[in-house]
């Protein structure tokens, strides 16, 4: 059972505004194992984004239970949220999320900043180059990110998701902002890393890369309709 | 029309959802242009309002210009024979009067109050053409030499001592021993022109005949006093400056003529001076009243800056709305609209604010500085104000429309969906905003500490030992009321008399004859006999119980005694200070020290030095570099009319007790005045309670718009920074991380300012060192240190404030819209 990363149980995620409540999550349930790419696909407004942010920790589900790697994280005040973040989750945004001012290096260095125990520079430069390699731009490590085009720009963002060493790459939408170009190289780094023992769960729109995980989840009306193991089989 | 509303529905709409927005707006604009209207208000009406007396611009006042021998002026203020001779001259004036003021207690009168009295001849209210509630004005009937006793009242002593009683034209008033029927009453509208002193508020008016100049001083052009005032009409056609040189040698032969025979006045002369009496009502108010404008001009550019910054941050927050309005059409000028829509109805309800505080402001002026600014009780919202207001609001809804516009591109803002609205267009550089915080930070630590430091003086004096009690104490002075006035031998045995009665009092602990020293010092020149040199000490009379009642410690030598006052002994005692300056070493016990007479009186003890507030060293001269004011004190006569009285702890005595203690010994006498030292005390602290109340406001005020001016930028600072903040937050940043991240960036910043505060001193202090050379000193070190922490707490907050929407929430918050 250590294999298990994460596990949701009954998740539901209501959003009220004004006197209008909104079920954007009901009875979720996910688990996701060591090693495994998950994919999440569904139509606009079925609480794919939604349900992203309760796995990263972004927000708080309205119910359920959710543990990460043994660790019930159902109910985390920010604080505590930040850190399981900063340790645990990888986060990877359709629109990059780039800091601007900061080099491409700092950009990935800065989750390892905000570790409880501030790693040693050594550490710091080992480990950002390592994940530089990973996604193939260690060249460009003293640029700034609006130097880069946008496919480039999806790398560093996974490079810096990856350099705290989470228990899960959640990535959202990866390709939204890319041509399918620069969309090809940045699943084909995904698959890599997941071929290399990544655990990676990824919202996509698009089928075709979609069907690169080996587990693919529909989502309607906030309910998963389908969790099949496909890959797994062959 | 219906667009307009539209336009101002919505943007009622948008507002009401930044509660914290609008009423940071409407506070610093509220307030700020409140203290604008109301100064703006006092300048018109001090310098530009007419007076509100018919034909005002040919109203002025002549004043004597006492000229000495080496042409330099002496005095301003008429002697007796002098006005009385002005008057009578009828020339340049189609009409004049002459005026004079004193106080008087009306005997009559149940609780005998003490009254202000004004002696006019009856041109006085003809020329005013004074309104009247009841009878009439004093006519030819009234005229010079007629002694006429009848009165006029003002409506307040109508109201407040008749209790508006409607047969008041036939009682009568009895003041100093005459009974005068009561002919008048002055209209509630009536405006007394305070030729007298600021403030000036006649109780009773009586015929010129009855003014309280003594017999002496009615034939005398040795005499002047600044009390005898002349008034009128000047002819159509003549100027100020034609009058005065017709009446110059007019007056001045008569007087020449008239001190012929003192040698004391060889080579003096007169010279008229004629001022408009707007002019001589207004005096050194003018610079008052044109500071508090500058001021609070100020205050209003510092309050401007900082909501402009509010404006852009806002701006910066509804530039993706506005891209999408611009994206279906919208143009420049529908954008402008709608923006002005907004600003429009932000100043108006500042606006309102404004003028609420502003009629605030006034009633606050007329409550406190009655004493202090001329004509105060003319306040109020006029349409001077009102046009004011009106401008005001106009002007800044478009400077802040147009300011918020005018940081769009337009043609950008189509560019700004496509790019997700993050980065596009910074409107306001970063640079631009470090060197808001900076300049804001700089202004703020100088304006606070200045205040500080006013405010800290202010304090000072306020709270500085007097070095006598006052507590408890009361200066109780007797009014004579009858027209032949006792000599000092009768009036012994009778002030023997009332003291006895007063000691005997169960709320009197003790008594002692003549004046606490907060009611006053006289000054005398005095001569050193061992060494003819000539000092000018403040001098009083004191009884044998006047150190011991006000605890001031005798140091050195012997007190009065009864025998001393008796046997009239020339006797003095010195204050340590006067000592140091007769002696080095001060042991002056037995010195001679002339005082002009014959013989010349003995020091036979010294004193503790007191320090009363405004009372400043006299002489000049080296010797008295560094040493407190000199005080001298003699022995005074057992005649005299005035009293202090310590009360028990928690008693007290009414005025009418008194009176009617007086009366029982002899009835001639009534009181004139009973005031508490502490009263009097506070009254001498005047200016420096106002000092230090406008100061702790000021800075509060400062305080409170630097807080706002930091907010402002800082908030769009982190507005603009949002997204950054949700990746960093995704990525792990706790809260703690993300408060010294801004706090970290802005260091430079507020560093800078703090330079630049000492820049901005540094040229204060080129420009102006004769004024801040004595404030220079270690003390100001905790000043510094405090004013430094109070802004660095005011920065620490518009950091954090403007931060803690974004991460009080979950991460996802800020993200939302980045994707
Ligand atoms: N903050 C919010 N407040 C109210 N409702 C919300 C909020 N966020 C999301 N929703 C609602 O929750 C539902 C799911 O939204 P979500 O963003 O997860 O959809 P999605 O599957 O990511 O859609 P898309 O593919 O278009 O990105 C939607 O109906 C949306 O209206
Ligand atoms: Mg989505």
């Amino acid at each position: 059972m250590t294999d298990i990363k994460i596990e949701m149980k009954n998740i539901g995620k209501v959003f009220e505004t004004d006197d209008v409540e909104t079920h954007a999550l009901k009875n979720v349930d996910i688990v996701i194992r060591a090693g495994e790419y998950v994919s999440i696909a569904g139509p606009s407004g079925c609480g794919k984004s939604t349900l992203l942010s309760l796995l990263g920790l972004l927000d708080m589900p309205s119910s359920g239970s959710y543990i990460i790697e043994g660790h019930d994280v159902s109910s985390l005040s920010l604080d505590e949220a930040a850190r399981i973040r900063n340790e645990k989750i990888g986060f990877v945004f359709q629109s990059f999320n780039l800091i601007d001012e900061l080099s491409v290096f700092d950009n990935i260095a800065l989750p390892l900043q905000y570790k409880k125990e501030l790693p040693t520079d050594e550490f710091i430069k080992a480990r950002v180059e390592a994940c530089l390699k990973m996604v193939e731009m260690s060249h460009r490590a003293d640029h700034k990110p609006n130097q880069l085009s946008g496919g480039q720009q999806q790398r560093i963002a996974i490079a810096r998701a990856l350099v705290a060493d989470p228990a899960i790459l959640l990535v959202d939408e990866p390709t939204g902002n890319l041509d399918s170009k620069s969309g090809d190289t940045v699943m084909a780094v995904l698959a890599e890393l997941n071929k290399n023992g990544t655990t990676i769960c990824m919202v996509t729109h698009d089928a075709r890369y979609a069907n690169m995980a080996n587990i693919q989840l529909k989502l309607l009306d906030g309910q998963i309709v389908k969790d099949e193991p496909l890959k797994v089989a062959v | 029309m219906r667009t307009f509303i539209r336009q101002h529905k919505q943007a009622w709409a948008s507002l009401k959802k930044k509660p914290g927005f609008v009423l940071t707006v409407l506070m610093t604009m509220g307030i700020t242009l409140g203290a604008l209207l109301c100064a703006v208000t006092l300048n018109y009406l001090l310098l530009v309002e007419p007076l509100p007396y018919p034909e005002q611009e040919r109203l002025f006042v002549a004043e004597h210009k006492l000229i000495g021998a080496k042409n330099e002026t002496k005095a301003v203020a008429f002697t007796y024979p002098g006005l009385v001779h002005l008057y009578k001259s009828k020339e340049a004036f189609e009409q004049a009067a002459m005026l004079s003021y004193g106080g008087d207690v009306i005997i009559s009168h149940s609780s005998q109050p003490l009254i202000n009295a004004a002696y006019v001849t009856p041109e006085f209210h003809q020329i005013l053409a004074s309104p009247l509630a009841l009878g009439r004005l004093f006519e030819a009937s009234e005229a010079i030499d007629t002694y006429n006793p009848v009165a006029m009242l003002s409506y307040n002593t109508w109201q407040n001592e008749f209790d508006g009683s409607a047969d008041i034209l036939e009682q009568k008033i009895t003041l100093s021993g005459i009974s005068y029927r009561i002919i008048g009453v002055l209209s509630k509208d009536f405006i007394e022109p305070e030729l007298g002193e600021i403030g000036q508020k006649t109780n009773v008016w009586m015929p010129w005949d009855y003014n309280q100049a003594g017999e002496r001083q009615r034939e005398s052009f040795g005499n002047i006093s600044g009390n005898l005032k002349f008034v009128g009409l000047l002819k159509k056609g003549v100027s100020p400056s034609q009058a005065k040189q017709l009446l110059t040698p007019l007056v001045s032969n008569r007087w020449v003529e008239g001190v012929a025979d003192t040698d004391f006045f060889k080579g003096w002369s007169i010279e008229m001076r004629v001022r408009s009496v707007k002019e001589a009502i207004l005096g050194q108010s003018e610079s008052i009243a044109v500071m508090l404008l500058a001021g609070v001009i100020g205050l209003v550019l510092i309050a401007c800056a900082n909501i402009s910054n509010l404006f852009m941050a806002r701006t910066a927050e509804k530039q993706r709305q506005m891209a999408i309005q611009a994206a279906i059409g919208a143009t420049k000028t529908h954008l402008f609209k709608a923006m002005l829509a907004e600003t429009t109805l932000l100043m108006f309800m500042s606006i309102v604010l404004a003028l609420v505080i502003a009629q605030t402001g006034f009633y606050i002026m007329q409550q406190y500085l009655g004493a202090v600014l001329p004509r105060i009780n003319e306040l109020s919202l006029n349409p001077i104000t009102f046009g004011c207001a009106v401008l005001v609001t106009i002007a800044f809804a478009l400077f802040f429309a147009k300011l918020s516009i005018r940081m769009i591109n337009y043609r950008a803002l189509n560019t700004t969906l496509q790019s997700s609205g993050k980065g596009s267009g910074l409107q306001v550089s970063k640079k631009t905003r470090q060197v808001l915080i900076a300049s804001q930070v700089a202004l703020a630590t100088v304006l606070v500490f200045a205040n500080f430091s006013l405010l800290k003086d202010a304090m000072k004096t306020i709270n500085a030992p007097i070095g006598f009690a006052t507590e408890n104490i009361s200066t109780l002075v007797l009014n004579f009321s009858s027209t032949d006035f006792p000599t000092q031998e009768e009036s012994i045995p009778i002030m023997a008399e009332v003291m006895e009665k007063l000691e005997a009092l169960p709320q009197v602990e003790s008594i002692s004859q003549g004046r606490s020293p907060i009611d006053g010092f006289s000054i005398r020149a005095l001569t050193n006999v061992a060494d003819n040199e000539r000092y000018t000490p403040y001098l009083k009379g004191a009884d044998h119980r006047y150190f011991n009642m006000i605890e001031q410690p005798l140091i050195q030598g012997d007190n009065f005694t009864l025998v001393d006052r008796k046997d009239e002994n020339n006797v003095m005692i010195v204050n340590q200070a006067f000592a140091k300056q007769l002696k080095a070493d001060g042991d002056v016990l037995g010195l001679q020290i002339s005082m002009g007479g014959p013989d010349p009186f003995k020091i036979v003890g010294i004193v503790k030095d007191i320090a009363i507030p405004g009372d400043t060293p006299q002489d000049q001269n080296s010797d008295a570099v560094g040493t407190g004011v000199a005080r001298v004190y003699v022995p005074n006569g057992l005649g005299g009319q005035s009293f202090m009285l310590k009360l028990k702890p928690g008693q007290t005595v009414s005025r009418e007790q008194l009176g009617k203690l007086l009366a029982e010994v002899d009835s001639r006498y009534s009181v004139f005045s009973f005031n508490a030292s502490s009263d009097i005390l506070t009254q001498s602290l005047f200016s420096e309670i106002t000092t230090a109340v406008t100061t702790a406001i000021l800075a509060s005020l400062v305080f409170l718009l630097a807080g706002i001016g930091l907010y402002g930028i800082l908030s769009y600072g982190t507005q603009l920074r949002r997204f950054e903040l949700g990746a960093r937050m995704a990525i792990g940043a706790t809260r703690k991380h993300l408060v010294f991240m801004i706090i970290a960036d802005n260091t430079k910043a507020i560093l800078a300012g703090f330079i630049g505060s000492i820049v901005l001193f540094s040229l204060a202090y080129i420009g102006l060192s004769e004024y801040i050379q004595p404030f220079l000193s270690w003390q100001m070190v905790p000043m510094i240190v405090v004013t430094l922490v109070l802004i660095i707490l005011v920065t620490l907050f518009a950091c954090y404030w403007p931060l803690r929407q974004y991460i009080n929430q979950p991460a996802i918050f800020s993200l939302r819209g980045s994707d």
